[in-house]
């Protein structure tokens, strides 16, 4: 099992535990795991392979998918799932055969309602996620800003 | 006699033709612009394109750029796209001015 930042903290059979309330699905190259506007009911652990996260973006008339960035085995894609509205705010595509975890919400909520030091541990884990992702961008953000005030004062 | 003032006249020829072809080259743009209507001369000076050698591609007009395959440009965009997130992820491990400014090597923005 490759080490998976949504489970860091957790005791080896707990993590075990929360794995055996998904399921596992292989996404062929090329596939989409999920759309942009799709309804979230699963966060999903990529065990295998690799994920692209795109966008959709205007290039000369024609929508093209940008990438945003790339996850690798252990890290957590979809986690719209688990926060509302529970829409995907990305498009997920496999570049290569990877296989995922997919945790449903309900199975989800409903054992942390039960394991609360559980569901502690991965709603930090998730928050982790959530802010490394929202650094990340807006340091991103704040580079293209800065290169649009310089290209307008020059 | 006869073979040498044959040689004198065509090469005095040669230089008038020299001589025209110079000054045809060499003739200030704006002199044959200013004999145009002023709507004429506002095109031909939109239409003049800048001087090709040592050219800095920042400067290439839109046109231009938009000559990149469109696969191509897609490429760049993921390189860019990158390229950004890794200098983004330099500033995080050690955040500072510099490194959240830091120059990038994207062929999309330079």
């Amino acid at each position: 099992m490759v080490d998976i930042d949504l489970l860091k903290g957790l005791a080896p059979e707990e993590a075990e535990r929360v794995l055996a309330l998904g399921k596992r699905a292989v996404v062929a190259t090329g596939a989409e795991l999920f759309h942009l506007g799709d309804a979230a009911e699963c966060i999903y652990l990529v065990a295998r392979g690799r994920l692209r996260l795109t966008l959709p973006m205007q290039v000369r008339s024609h929508e093209e998918d940008i990438l945003v960035e790339e996850r690798s085995s252990g890290q957590t894609v979809g986690w719209s799932a688990l926060i509302p509205p529970y829409r995907f705010t990305l498009t997920a595509s496999a570049p290569l055969e990877t296989e995922v975890i997919a945790l449903p919400r309900e199975a989800l909520t409903g054992y942390f309602a039960a394991h609360p030091d559980t569901g502690y541990k991965v709603s930090f884990n998730l928050s982790c996620v959530i802010g490394q992702r929202l650094q990340l961008f807006q340091a991103m953000w704040l580079r293209e800003i800065q290169r649009m005030v310089e290209t307008r004062c020059a | 006699m006869e073979m040498l003032l044959m040689g004198v006249c065509l090469s005095v020829f040669g230089l008038a033709v020299v001589c025209l072809a110079f000054g045809a080259a060499t003739r200030d743009a704006d002199n044959v612009i200013a004999a145009a209507p002023a709507v004429e001369k506002e095109m031909i000076k939109a239409a003049a394109s800048p001087a090709r050698f040592f050219v800095d591609p920042s400067v290439l007009p839109m046109a231009a750029r938009t000559r990149v395959p469109i696969e191509a440009l897609l490429l760049q965009i993921e390189n860019h796209v990158r390229l950004e997130h890794a200098a983004a992820e330099c500033f995080l491990e050690s955040p500072n001015a510099s490194l959240l400014h830091s120059r990038t090597m994207s062929t999309l923005v330079n």
